[in-house]
């Protein structure tokens, strides 16, 4: 399990699902958190991104996913 | 020149040709100067959508990390690209834009025409294996906030589970699409949509259901297939009416009838009673969507032309191209659908937030008419969701014309004169609703009084108006720009 920390729900092993690269080089990477299904690269601005950084209010409790509604219940 | 315009809007076949032609026309321009992926294409496009009425549709070609890569945005991010789109000049004022759509409405005859698969330049490059989006797609963050990178302006089709031979109940609609891994993604829609619809009948019964999303598409479709239309129609036949022109459709590897000419398709399949975390999303009245859990579509297969171009849209708090994209063709059949019973009606302006405050203009019948014509605003299938605040103006009033509406909220309006429908339907993301899907509903009277009224109309200055007075203004701007030429 990776040791990134999503920016939104705070729990770790972020998966990485790409690399941009350019002339080989790695320029960015965009990481996924399995438990919130938040998406980011990590080139982006502290504001969107930055651990204690970013606006609370957009934050996920990994601890009460149950809280989200699902959609299109028969 | 209106015959050639009229002539060069018909012969659009795909994205590529209404780039062309927009760049031709000074409406699309080409950002090769090196850009991050977040902020700066967001920021681009908000500083181009400032300019309602001549803002240019924007390629970048030279995004970090994305090296040989293209994503366009703004592509109807103008009255001027509108007008292109529906062969008019560049400067063809909003009404006249509308009249242009209104006047097509229920008029046309839908010309589609197949291409084999092997011919169709969709398919030019197809991926079965190894799928990964971001091979192909150069996503970025679209609202700072958004939960994750979304295609915001995806043609998404499908079949209906239940009925799969009916190309009528063939649905075409724009879904916001987030990425969810390499080859996954949700889709978020509401019951009464089509693809709710399906989605629940499809987990109802057991059946498989698949969709192809269409990425950098024939210009009209998008502008065309967002109409609340009968559900056994087909977008595709409705787009080619409007667009008085042939539609190309091929076939998805996956059964699917789509658009032969369009950049990119991904063919996917639901994953039947499965639900993941799905938002934010800056949504069209400018305030993020609530995080909730959506279907997950697994990816099965990616066409893409050689070089394709990735479109996307900017939408957040407006003015956005989601506003010009959508706005006239909310307006024209609620016009229509009014005008079947009120003739009266003289043009229905619905371009704010999709529609969330109309401005009706109406022939006052006799006194209290225009609240009449109000109530039945309110019933039409957009009206039900979506007009929350309608303003009813006279007809020598133009409702695009918000110096002239304010006019007549200024000269026309009592206090007194306003209805609020309390606790009535509401579109769920309206951020004022009482709670999401249930809210207030208010109208506003500014017209002029009429007996048995006591107080009557006051004796009206009366400026030259009309289309003379329109081409007079037009030149005035055409001179001015000629004088810093
Ligand atoms: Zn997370």
């Amino acid at each position: 399990m990776s040791k990134t920390v999503c920016p939104r729900c705070a729990t770790g092993g972020a998966l990485a699902d790409y690399q941009g690269k350019e002339g080989g080089k790695v320029v960015w990477t965009i990481h996924r958190c399995p438990t919130c299904c938040f998406s980011w690269r990590d080139s982006e601005p502290d504001s969107a991104i930055g651990i204690g950084i970013r606006s609370a209010h957009f934050a996920v409790d990994a601890a009460n996913l149950d809280r989200y509604v699902k959609i299109l219940q028969q | 020149m209106m015959q050639d315009l009229a002539k060069q809007s018909r012969s659009i076949t795909s994205l590529r040709d209404f780039l062309e032609l927009l760049g031709d026309a000074g409406q699309a321009i080409t950002w090769s100067e090196r850009v991050m992926p977040e902020p700066d294409v967001r920021n681009i496009a908000v500083a181009a959508s400032r300019d309602a009425n001549g803002a240019p549709a924007i390629v970048f070609d030279n995004i970090a990390g994305y090296p040989g890569k293209r994503t366009a945005v703004g592509v109807h991010g103008s009255w001027d690209n509108i007008a292109l789109l529906l062969g008019r000049p560049k400067g063809t004022t909003i009404r006249e834009l509308f009249f242009e759509i209104a006047g097509r409405w229920g008029d046309a005859a839908a010309q589609i025409s197949t291409v084999p698969e092997a011919r169709a330049p969709v398919h030019e490059c197809r991926i079965e294996s190894g799928i990964n989006l971001y091979d192909v797609l150069p996503v970025y963050r679209i609202n700072e906030y958004d939960g994750g990178f979304y295609l915001g302006k995806a043609s998404v089709a499908s079949r209906d589970p239940e009925d799969l031979d009916n190309f009528g109940k063939q649905n075409v609609g724009i879904y916001r699409l987030q990425l969810q891994g390499p080859d996954s993604f949700t889709l978020m829609t509401i019951p009464s949509h089509d693809m709710g619809r399906q989605i629940m009948a499809a987990e109802r019964t057991g059946l498989p259901l698949k969709i192809a999303v269409m990425l950098g598409n024939h210009p009209g479709l998008a502008v065309f297939a967002a109409t609340p239309i009968g559900y056994e129609e087909s977008e595709y036949s409705y787009a080619s009416a409007m667009m008085g022109a042939p539609i190309r459709l091929t076939k998805s590897g996956n059964g699917i009838d789509i658009l032969a000419d369009s950049e990119i398709v991904i063919e996917a399949e639901m994953q039947l009673g499965e639900r993941v975390l799905e938002g934010p999303f800056g949504e069209f009245p400018g305030s993020y969507s609530g995080v909730r859990k959506a279907p997950i579509f697994k990816v099965t297969a990616i066409s893409h032309r050689k070089n394709p171009i990735f479109e996307n849209i900017y939408i957040g708090r407006g003015w956005t191209e989601h506003d010009t994209l959508i706005g006239l063709h909310t307006s024209a059949p609620i016009y229509a659908q009014l005008r079947q019973n009120f003739p009266e009606v003289t043009a229905v302006n619905a371009l704010y937030q999709h529609g969330l405050t109309g401005i009706i203009s109406v022939k006052n019948r006799m006194a209290g008419f225009a609240k009449t014509v109000a109530l039945r605003a309110l019933s039409t299938p957009h009206g039900v969701m979506y007009l929350k605040n309608l303003i009813m103006v006279d007809a020598d009033v133009d409702p695009f014309d918000l110096n002239q509406v304010m006019w007549a909220l200024s000269t026309r309006t009592r206090a007194d004169d306003i209805i609020v429908l309390p606790n009535m339907p509401a579109v769920p993301i309206d951020p004022s609703a009482v709670v999401p899907g249930k809210g207030h509903r208010l109208i506003i009277d500014a017209t002029s009084y009429l007996p048995p009224d006591p107080v009557g109309e006051a004796h009206l200055v009366t400026p030259p108006t009309g289309p003379d007075i329109d081409e007079l203004s037009k030149k005035i701007r055409a001179m001015q720009l000629g004088a810093l030429q």
